[in-house]
């Protein structure tokens, strides 16, 4: 932990023009841990309704597509 | 508790045990306890009598089958919604919406999924991962940002308890536990903390059921006691009572209400101590063709909602 310390500050010293911009483990998790839950966001409210449909018409025994949209 | 039996003390003999006696008292045999209800339905029979979906203006469902497993359902909706508002009045809006739903659902595994025309999605997933574990899984997504809130659940049901623990978005987290301690009581906890609104709070419930009547209560943290006993009067009639009480804020509301459930139809009626009476009834028409009434008139609130739906399949 010392030396990751000491090349933080190193780094710091080096780009002054970077501010103060410090991105430790956690705060990179945080965003990491943020985009997945938007991209999963996405990825379920337009994904989750094919998906059942996809799982339900493979499942046995098969049904046809055209049940899929005939109202009998 | 005034109701409360104690267990069957008595044994039976070897010889009278074969003969047609449809109820004995039996020894407790402590460690075969029957599996307890899960912690968050707990006052289920109560809630059924008790709250009704009533709504407002017309409704109607149509389910479509396509094998035993998948089935695909559009509902019509044509009504006026309330929106909350900050004053004594309520200020309602029309709404009309369509919504198509899927819904797969197998002995371990159940998916169901309802999107709107507005975009929202409601999805739901239970998934039995062993025979003890199951994952389940609820998620109402918009498209407007910050709005949507989903939650996931992982239970654990084990010979005579049940453990749930509870994770949701906004840093929402929860826990319950619920043990059988004779054959009709059972005495459960929980604990949840939500990160947002910096809360968190402890709760204790405890239910005592038999074949004729089913008591409840449930204290929290938050300042809630639920009382509720729910008396099932015979085959087709039972009758729940049911008393909520805010100690923090000092409310109380004292609901009584029946439940019929007869051969063509069902109806369910309940008056609360706000001046509120409601009714439900389900009538059904044909094989697969239900009727649905919804009444429910708020002398205090002035407001009275009517609503009449067809259920097909």
């Amino acid at each position: 932990m010392a030396s990751r310390v000491s090349l933080k500050s190193k780094g710091k010293a080096g780009k002054g023009s970077k501010g103060s911009e410090e991105k430790s483990i956690a705060q990179c998790l945080k965003e990491w841990s943020t985009w997945t839950m938007k991209k999963a966001k996405v990825v379920t409210h337009y994904g989750f309704i094919p998906l059942v449909i996809i799982i339900g018409m493979n499942s046995e025994p098969k049904p046809q597509i055209y049940q899929l949209l005939s109202p009998v | 508790m005034a109701g409360l039996v104690p267990p069957g003390t008595t044994t039976i003999p070897a010889d009278a045990s074969k003969t047609a006696h449809t109820k004995h008292e039996e020894k407790t045999d402590y460690m075969n306890l029957p599996c307890p209800i899960p912690y968050e339905e707990i006052h289920r029979e109560a809630l059924m009598s008790l709250k009704p979906e009533t709504f407002e203006g017309l409704r109607f469902d149509f389910t479509k089958g396509l094998n035993q497993k998948f089935s695909l359902s559009h509902s019509v909706f044509m009504g006026p919604t309330e929106i909350p508002s900050q004053s004594a009045e309520t200020i309602k809006i029309p709404t009309a919406h369509y919504e198509f739903g899927a819904n797969f659902i197998d002995p371990s595994l159940m998916l169901i999924g309802r999107v709107l025309t507005d975009g929202r999605l409601n999805a739901r997933v239970k998934w039995d991962l062993t025979d003890n574990l199951t994952v389940k899984a609820n998620a109402q997504l918009t498209n407007e940002p910050h709005m949507s809130h989903g939650m996931v659940n992982f239970d654990y049901k084990g010979k005579d308890y049940r453990s749930q623990l509870q994770m949701g978005n906004g840093a929402l987290f929860g826990a319950s536990y619920i043990q059988s301690v004779t054959q009709h009581l059972s005495l459960g906890g929980e604990v949840f903390w939500a990160g947002q609104h910096r809360k968190s709070g402890i709760g204790y419930a405890a239910r005592y059921d038999t074949d004729k009547m089913v008591a409840t209560g449930q204290v929290a943290s938050t300042g809630m006691v639920a009382l509720s006993y729910v008396q099932k009067v015979s085959e087709k009639v039972s009758l729940a009572s049911d008393l909520m009480y805010n100690y923090m804020s000092r409310d109380v509301t004292a609901s009584v209400g029946y439940d019929y459930i007869l051969r063509q139809c069902r109806l369910r009626g309940k008056i609360d101590s706000n001046g509120c009476t409601a009714a439900y009834l389900e009538e059904r028409l044909n094989m697969g063709l239900n009727f649905v009434l919804s009444a429910e008139i708020d002398h205090r609130k002035k407001d009275y909602k009517f609503g009449f739906g067809l259920t097909v399949g």
